[in-house]
């Protein structure tokens, strides 16, 4: 568990809503799996709703972000279209709170 | 004009406590990795700790009964029954009090006239002694010794029993020593108050942390329940010692005798701490499971690597303490405690802090990050190179 807020390396996240054409026989695996072989795909879950693929794409700066949402992602064939939500703030992480406690402030010494 | 006393003989004559002036050296370094504290390094656990705040937000800023929540009780009883197998009745054999400490204080102004004498190991935790001093009793301090693992042994209790003798008092699992007695020893102290009728003061505050073994009951044993006055609390299984909140079982006769001094001094627990505990009985198990398991692994990190650096320890099976002999680097156990805490930063409480037994030895706590463990062991090692003796 990586907070990178607080590792000082300059990190761009943004969740990539995809609403694609699903193919006969695979679904949505094929499309999916040409997505998720990018690395800057770094999370990609099927959802149910209103899009189809939640795609969570990290880059260094907002340039490199837009960029492959625009020039990769975008244009694949089956990509109906994309919505991108840039993350602006991490407060809780896979059960880790990101800010979290610093544990109880105790009297060092006690009988 | 003569100058008149302003504070009491009672209070005077109990000497100043041991500790005190390690606050203000610590106070004044950086960098100090104390192994001093006696209470758990978790916060307790969110689930309780959201009960308390709700309470809050619902309202519940009034008194409750005397004796603590019906439901609070009722929750105490319930686990007392699944655990130990024990009948209390919640609403006369069960009184809420603030922490165990306050259990122990009633317990003792509860049953001693002036002058009763009250048998205590020793070493033993620190208020014990001032405690029977303050109800009007007398304390006769029973030696334990690492060759038993400091556990007390019935014959040695039996030799200081006297007419003036009322009560046994014992803290097991022990806060220093972290030893703890089993169900055969704890018979023939059984044995020894039921032959001179005396009522034993069980503090089991710790009965939820140990190692590998299992914590008997006092009041579980064969004709105990009458005579014991059971004293349990939340501060250690579920990290919960600022919330103030323990409990003591025991006959309504007793029950009502502490209750009575409870109602003048205290009123009642405080009512967001009570309803917080409730939350605890119900749903605390997963964690205080995964609290034991982690301090267990960072006892046998302690014990080993106490031994390894050359001060002789033990295998505590109870409470976070160890309980490290000091005698290879020939200093007092003050002495030992306040240059280890100016040469290495290291905090450890010395032992005669808990009686004249304690001497010798001094009190390490492993409620603490294994980081920390590691370290202080390492600094710890660094000193008993320099001073060792022998």
């Amino acid at each position: 568990m990586v907070n990178w807020d607080k590792l000082g390396e300059e990190q761009v996240w943004a969740l990539a809503e995809v609403k694609v054409t699903p193919q006969r026989d695979v679904g949505f695996d094929a499309i999916a799996e040409r997505i998720y072989r990018f690395p800057e795909a770094r999370t990609v879950y099927l959802m149910s709703g209103t899009y189809d693929l939640a795609v969570l794409v990290v880059g260094k700066t907002m340039h490199e972000v837009a960029g492959f949402v625009s020039e990769k992602l975008a244009p694949l064939e089956g990509v109906q279209g994309t919505v991108t939500h840039f993350l602006l703030k991490r407060y809780k992480e896979d059960g880790e709170i990101m800010d979290g406690e610093e544990g109880p402030k105790r009297v060092p010494i006690m009988p | 004009m003569k100058k008149r006393d302003l504070i009491s003989k009672r209070v005077k004559d109990i000497p100043p406590s041991g500790i005190r002036r390690f606050f203000d050296i610590i106070a004044s370094m950086d960098g100090v990795i104390s192994l001093g504290v006696g209470e758990p390094d978790f916060v307790t656990p969110w689930h309780i700790r959201e009960a308390g705040i709700y309470s809050i937000e619902k309202g519940y800023t009034s008194y409750t009964s005397n004796y603590g929540l019906l439901e609070l009780r009722e929750e105490i009883a319930r686990y007392l029954k699944v655990r130990h197998n024990l009948d209390y009745d919640p609403e006369r054999e069960l009184l809420v009090t603030v922490g165990v400490s306050e259990g122990v204080d009633l317990a003792l102004r509860a049953i001693l006239d002036p002058g009763d004498e009250v048998v205590i190991p020793d070493p033993s935790y620190v208020s014990y002694t001032s405690c029977t001093v303050l109800a009007g009793g007398v304390s006769v301090p029973v030696p334990t010794a690492i060759e038993n693992d400091f556990k007390v042994k019935a014959q040695d209790i039996d030799k200081r029993i006297n007419p003036r003798t009322k009560a046994i008092l014992l803290g097991y699992p022990n806060n220093p020593t972290g030893a703890v007695m089993d169900r055969e020893e704890l018979l023939k102290v059984a044995e020894v108050a039921q032959r001179h009728s005396l009522v034993v003061i069980s503090d089991e505050v710790y009965e939820r942390l140990v190692y590998g073994v299992e914590h008997t009951c006092f009041a579980s044993l064969p004709g105990m329940r009458e005579r014991t006055i059971l004293l349990g609390g939340f501060s250690k299984a579920y990290a919960m010692t600022g919330w103030r909140l323990g409990y003591a079982a025991a006959t309504e006769e007793i029950i009502e005798a502490m209750m009575k001094i409870h109602q003048y001094t205290i009123m009642c627990a405080p009512t967001m701490a009570q309803m917080a505990a409730i939350k605890a009985l119900k749903d605390g198990e997963a964690q205080v499971q995964e609290m034991v398991a982690e301090y267990n692994q960072r006892r046998r990190v302690m014990v080993k690597g106490l031994n390894d650096i050359g001060l002789t320890c033990f295998e505590p099976r109870g409470a976070f303490y160890t309980f490290p002999s000091i005698k290879s680097t020939g200093l007092s156990s003050d002495e030992f405690a306040e240059r280890l805490l100016l040469e290495e930063r290291v905090a450890v409480v010395p032992g005669s802090t808990f009686g004249q037994c304690g001497e010798g030895y001094v009190r390490c706590c492993y409620a603490t990050s294994m980081a920390e463990i590691e370290e202080a062991l390492e600094r710890m090692g660094n000193f008993v190179k320099r001073h060792r003796t022998q």
